[in-house]
């Protein structure tokens, strides 16, 4: 007797799409090991020329830099996410628990490249924060932030705060409020009552949103396209150029596989690293 | 307010002055909106003193409890804690130990630092917290669980470990809140003597929470009986079983049955009234100013009450027996009775011999009961 009928019907669009997504894949990974013949949309044969020339400084640089960024928005979005979060969690005002989730949610709906335009117009240099330093008299002529790393981060901290915010608010929800009165009514101000109790039982979301944050910025594309415009080169933004402006199509499967394999190595250390912490919030 | 306002349910100004007192709550209200949780309530309790505050869920104690420990503010009225006004004090600097109903011990440290931790958070000296640490989970019968974590613990054993907690800060005040509703019948019991115990020993001030009347009777020195944001009644357990000032306390702490009955007369603080032409006697305070012959409610309680032959007393009909080993509960239709039942505990076992079930028979009081006004339709 079959006790699952349906299964194989409800099963198989699901092994069709996974079956197209190993074929994409595949079909990558085979062109990062043939050779870039220019002038022609064709690879040639089999080679590790393209991995080689991964190691070219030049390359490794915008990996380490890519890192970088990823790293320092994954902590900056942190740092912005979880007061919110905590607001959202705790407040006992309905309405200001809607405002709150609203403004924290409303950028998902919006779409990377509107996200971004936005931050043009905020960012430039004659955009609202110069257009005020000036008029208050801090600057004399405009702050470059266009086309800066900073530019990058910020824009990309917007773009990551509301999975951030949405994973810190599942794993606070879960810190019952009477750990927080417990160390209170204890004699711990609301400062220790937080560090001891609060933050560390609420460590599985801040590695689970960490570690997303990180991986989403690393495929960004739009975001560091726009706002760095050239001069902040991330991985993805390398694989657009050489593949659509060099047609290097063996080349940008590369740096697209190396890419991944980063990801991944960069996640599995991170989830080794702050499994003690994880631990922590275990119940 | 009026400072020369005498507040109801606070204690005899001479029997206060006997010890010092350890809580006193002046006119304290709590509103949430326009509901309105706790209506100015006044108490006063003795130091060393085991309170309890009992009442239905809804009655405004658990309120009570959260502007004492400080998780809520007043909305008017003053708390005193041995002397200090607390009101304006923030709950980490109130030296008042808090054990919660669902324990609250952090499950990311093991015991010892649980019960180390409001230790810790007054700086206290490594060594120093280790021994009392110790000493505290020697108390509580815990000496070899330190390391391990919460959740490696029985319901029990947590419950210890919550204890030890908020003893180990040497409180001025202890709060308990709800503290057995999470424990196995078997065990409530055991724990329950364990704490009081303990709570002796030490000496120390103990306000606890409780919807359960047994729970609240085995274990208090006194208690503040609450309905609907008041505290209707405050006296020792014995007092409030046997004398209750109130419709409402009268019904909710035991069982207790309602019979119709005249107001006879009345001779200094007693009273006598009849009910199907047998006397009971009753305190004359709670049926003030009301003349003989006025209808009252009889309260008695169903160890007050005999069952007889038909013709004398109420009359009802035997519709159960419940045996309970030393007595035995009959349950008996009275369509006179409020509810139209009523409950009588007869001691031995006899009585199910003696009355079978569809017997018809007379109902009247043995002993005193409580009487009230009937209840305005």
């Amino acid at each position: 007797m079959k006790t699952r009928p349906f299964l194989a019907l409800f099963v198989s669009p699901a092994a069709l799409a996974a079956l197209a997504l190993v074929a994409a894949l595949a079909a990558i990974l085979q062109f990062a090991f043939r050779a870039f013949v220019p002038g022609s949309m064709e690879p040639g044969g089999l080679t590790l020329a393209n991995f080689a020339a991964l190691l070219r400084p030049l390359y490794a640089d915008v990996f380490l830099q890519t890192v970088a960024i990823c790293l320092m928005t994954a902590l900056a979005t942190l740092i912005v996410a979880y007061p919110l979060a905590y607001a959202i969690v705790r407040s006992r005002s309905i309405a200001l628990k809607s405002f709150l989730l609203i403004t924290a949610l409303t950028p998902m709906f919006l779409g990377e490249v509107v996200r971004t335009y936005s931050w043009i117009i905020v960012l430039g240099n004659s955009g609202f924060i110069n257009s005020i330093l000036l008029a208050i008299g801090v600057v004399n002529r405009p702050v470059q932030l266009m086309f800066t790393t900073f530019g990058v981060v910020v824009a990309l901290v917007h773009v990551t705060l509301p999975v951030m915010v949405i994973m810190l608010a599942a794993a606070l929800s879960h810190v019952d409020l009477d750990y927080e009165k417990a160390a209170t009514s204890l004699g711990a101000g609301p400062v220790r009552a937080f560090l001891t109790v609060t933050l560390p039982l609420s460590m599985p979301g801040i590695v689970a949103g960490v570690t997303t944050a990180f991986a989403w910025t690393f495929s960004a594309f739009a975001t560091p396209q726009m706002i760095g415009g050239g001069r902040v080169p991330m991985v993805s933004t390398l694989i657009y150029q050489l593949g659509f402006s060099s047609f290097n199509f063996p080349f940008a499967a590369a740096l697209s596989v190396t890419g991944l394999a980063l990801t991944v190595a960069v996640l599995a250390l991170a989830k080794a690293a702050l499994a003690p912490l994880e631990r922590l919030g275990a119940h | 307010m009026p400072a020369e306002r005498i507040p109801p349910g606070s204690d005899a100004p001479a029997a206060a002055a006997a010890r010092r007192i350890g809580v006193q709550i002046d006119g304290v209200t709590k509103r949430f909106g326009a509901f309105t949780a706790l209506h100015e309530a006044w108490l006063k309790i003795e130091q060393g003193t085991f309170m309890t505050l009992l009442g239905p869920s809804g009655c405004g104690k658990t309120t009570l409890l959260n502007l004492l420990a400080g998780f809520l503010e007043a909305d008017g009225g003053e708390i005193f804690v041995d002397g200090q006004l607390m009101t304006e004090t923030p709950p980490y600097a109130r030296e008042i130990g808090v054990v919660f109903q669902n324990y609250a011990l952090f499950p990311h440290m093991n015991v010892a630092r649980n019960v180390g931790y409001g230790l810790a958070a007054r700086g206290v000296p490594k060594r120093e917290i280790a021994q009392r640490v110790d000493e505290m989970l020697a108390l509580v019968k815990l000496a070899d669980f330190g390391h391990r974590k919460p959740k490696e613990l029985s319901g029990g054993q947590q419950q210890r470990v919550a204890l030890a907690r908020a003893l180990v800060i040497r409180p001025k005040l202890l709060l308990l809140d709800e503290p057995f509703s999470a424990l196995d019948k078997n065990l409530r019991g055991s724990m329950q003597v364990e704490i009081k115990e303990i709570q002796r020993r030490l000496g120390v001030t103990t306000i606890f929470v409780t919807h359960d009347q047994s729970e609240a009777l085995s274990m208090s020195d006194r208690i503040a009986v609450m309905s609907a944001g008041r505290i209707r009644q405050v006296g020792t357990p014995d007092e409030i079983y046997r004398r209750p000032t109130d419709r409402f306390v009268a019904a909710f702490v035991g069982d207790v049955n309602v019979l119709p009955a005249r107001l006879e007369r009345r001779q200094g603080d007693q009273a006598s009234v009849l009910v199907g032409g047998v006397r009971a006697q009753v305190p004359a305070e709670t049926i003030e100013g009301l003349a003989p012959g006025a209808a009252v409610d009889l309260f008695v309680r169903p160890d007050a009450l005999a069952i007889g032959e038909a013709g004398g007393g109420v009359p009802g009909t035997i519709a159960a027996h419940v045996y309970q080993g030393s007595h035995v509960d009959m349950v008996v239709d009275c369509p006179a009775a409020a509810g139209g039942r009523l409950l009588v505990r007869v001691p031995g076992t006899e009585a199910p011999g003696l009355w079978p079930v569809g017997r018809v028979v007379g109902i009247g009081p043995t002993a005193g009961g409580v009487a009230f006004p009937p209840e305005a339709a």
